[in-house]
């Protein structure tokens, strides 16, 4: 509401100040213009009416009649501006005057002087010869008050007057006119503020006119036009977004579901394995436990009744219970790998490495051993499944290259791009590269047991540990000229994740 | 070795060639000379607290306990749970025997106040040495109070 007022008492303003502007340079411009004609008609009028005396009084003035004379002079009393009037002979001396009544006294000048007026301070005089034929008979002089005071008020008056009603005029037009002008403004000042309160981008201006107003209330619809587009489609967009999230929220849902049931079908498999491999440690172990014990019990209590043969085979009974049962405890210690979590820690590898080759007795052997240990990087794994990972490779290296007189070990690393790869080089047995892919199975053995003994788990071990460290495992070897394991590990990606 | 004739042990084990091998192994170690052998956990308890068919066994009662984990009806844990639970029998020392290399046995057996592990076949060396202790721990105890 403030804006209506606003524009409407700025729109009679400027129509206001405008007309008064106009009215009063006009009114300046007549008054003077008519100041100057009114004095020049004055002058005029005056001059003639000393002329109407002077012819008037000619013959009276030949006659030496200044009575007659002075009568023609009072004739000028219908003038009341004329204050004072006189004839002077052709002598130059005053021949008859007059003065008007209550007018002050009036020095009448001593001599005539030539045709013409003289305007002093708010008075005129005037001298006139009289004329008859070549002849001049005298000087008519008039002296009149000058009234332009009451005149200009008069005007001021009429001008104001004309003012005060134009200006009134001109108030009502505006008033009527702006309107024209205003509501089309005011319409679209209404859309804008319905738009803001309501956030309603389908209001549209009405366009009453053709001109800029005109434009404007079209253009400001073809703003509102383009933002009612671009807010529908932003709230599809935004639908369509709380639409597919609703959609995702479910699918997650679901997957937690089916992630939750398979987790709940891992663990009751995993529930049945523990359960096997518990059952297989107790049940399948007591039978051979009583084999090799009792086989034992059949030597000490009866050994003197035994041959020699018999006492070889009995010892070879004891030798394979003794075996199954290393059989059966490394299997476990492989099912048992897979159900443990892995802890992760840093390990430094290289004294890792020194120590777990110190312990399976690689310093401790009489034969020759060279042990190469190059530098080895930290990586992040279970401590306790690394060094289960050196221990069964430097066991592995030590028991291949026994044979060898000069036996040589070598642990080294190589860093790729996203790999670390260790790796343990023997100069011993070796292998036949065609059974490669059989080194890393379980209970697959490469070489006799009377050649080097073994369960054939070891590098099984090998693999899945490193497998579960989301790294691999490979080898090279020829029979005979020594074999090395490698293995690597993928490397940190910063947030030590294995 | 005469402080072990003051040693009764108590062997319970449900699998009778275990058993066997078991006693075989004691009486080669010299380590008793009176083996009390249950075969599972409730007859276990039963002698331990003199019920049942076990009412009028002969006092003090067993020094040691050897306890086989897994056995029918009560399993090994529950034997330990209960004597190691029981203000009279909780000094017993109590060795668990078993052919289980499971850690959660393990963990579970130390946990519950087992004094000593041993997994079968029967580490006697071991066995002599906490069969040692504990005769040389009721020597004590039996002579103290006089």
């Amino acid at each position: 509401m403030e804006l209506r007022t606003s524009i409407h008492r700025k729109f009679a303003l400027v129509t206001l100040l405008t007309a008064a502007i106009a009215l009063a340079i006009t009114g300046t411009a007549m008054l003077f213009y008519d100041l100057r004609s009114f004095r020049s008609a004055w002058i005029t009028d005056l001059d003639a009416q000393a002329g109407i005396v002077g012819f008037a009084a000619a013959p009276a003035i030949e006659f030496q009649d200044p009575q007659t004379a002075a009568a023609y002079l009072a004739s000028l009393r219908g003038k009341p501006t004329i204050m004072a009037a006189a004839i002077y002979s052709a002598s130059g001396s005053r021949f008859a005057s007059y003065v008007a009544e209550g007018a002050p006294a009036v020095e009448f000048p001593a001599l005539p002087g030539t045709d013409g007026h003289r305007l002093g301070g708010s008075e005129v005089e005037l001298f006139r010869r009289i004329v008859s034929g070549p002849e001049i008979l005298g000087t008519v002089y008039i002296r009149a008050r000058y009234d332009v005071a009451a005149r200009l008020w008069r005007y001021v008056g009429i001008c104001g007057a004309a003012m005060a009603f134009s200006l009134l005029a001109a108030f009502l037009v505006s008033q009527r006119v702006q309107r024209i002008v205003t509501a089309p403004i005011l319409e679209i000042a209404r859309v804008a503020r319905d738009v803001m309160d309501r956030r309603d981008f389908s209001a549209r201006a009405k366009q009453a006119s053709d001109d800029e107003i005109g434009v404007l209330a079209q253009a400001f619809n073809g703003m509102l036009t383009e933002i009612e587009r671009v807010m529908g489609e932003r709230e599809r967009a935004e639908a369509a977004l709380v639409d597919s999230e609703e959609r995702l929220l479910a699918l997650n849902a679901e997957l937690e579901q089916r992630v939750a049931l398979r987790t709940a079908e891992l663990e009751a498999a995993n529930k049945d394995l523990e359960g096997f491999s518990y059952s297989v440690s107790h049940d399948l172990r007591a039978p051979i436990r009583a084999v090799g014990g009792f086989a034992a019990l059949l030597g000490e209590d009866h050994g003197a009744e035994l041959g020699e043969e018999a006492k070889r085979k009995l010892g070879i009974i004891r030798s394979e219970a003794a075996r199954m049962g290393h059989l059966i405890d490394d299997l476990l210690a492989f099912s048992r790998l897979g159900r443990r979590a892995i802890e992760p820690v840093d390990i430094d590898m290289e004294a890792m490495a020194r120590m777990v080759y110190e312990r399976v007795g690689g310093e401790n052997r009489a034969r020759t051993v060279e042990f190469r240990l190059g530098s080895l990087p930290t990586v992040r794994g279970d401590r306790a499944l690394f060094e289960q990972v050196w221990v069964n490779l430097l066991s592995n290296a030590l028991k291949f290259s026994a044979k060898r007189e000069k036996a040589l070990i070598e642990v080294d690393s190589i860093t790729t791009g996203n790999e670390l790869v260790y790796f343990v080089r023997d100069n011993g047995a070796g292998f036949d590269p065609r059974y490669q892919s059989k080194l890393f199975g379980v209970f697959q053995r490469l070489h006799r047991d009377e050649e080097f003994t073994g369960t054939g788990v070891g590098l099984a071990l090998v693999h899945r540990i490193v497998t579960r460290h989301g790294g691999r495992v490979w080898a090279e070897g020829k029979p005979d000229h020594g074999a090395t394991f490698y293995f690597s590990l993928p490397r940190e990606t910063g947030d030590g994740g294995v | 070795m005469e402080e072990f004739d003051q040693v009764e042990i108590l062997l319970v084990e449900d699998n009778a060639l275990d058993a066997e091998l078991t006693m075989r192994g004691l009486k080669d170690q010299k380590l008793a000379n009176r083996i009390t052998w249950v075969k599972d956990g409730e007859e276990a308890l039963d002698y331990v607290f003199k019920r049942g068919a076990y009412a009028s066994r002969p006092d003090p009662g067993p020094r040691l306990i050897l306890l086989d984990l897994k056995m029918p009806r009560v399993g090994g844990i529950e034997v330990t749970r209960a004597l190691k639970g029981d203000e009279r029998t909780r000094r017993i020392p109590i060795v668990i025997m078993t052919s289980s290399k499971e850690e959660s046995d393990i963990v579970d057996s130390y946990n519950l106040g087992a004094n000593s592990y041993i997994v079968k076949p029967l580490d006697f060396d071991s066995l002599a040495e906490v069969a040692r202790q504990a005769g040389f721990y009721w020597l004590a105890i039996n002579r103290a109070p006089g």
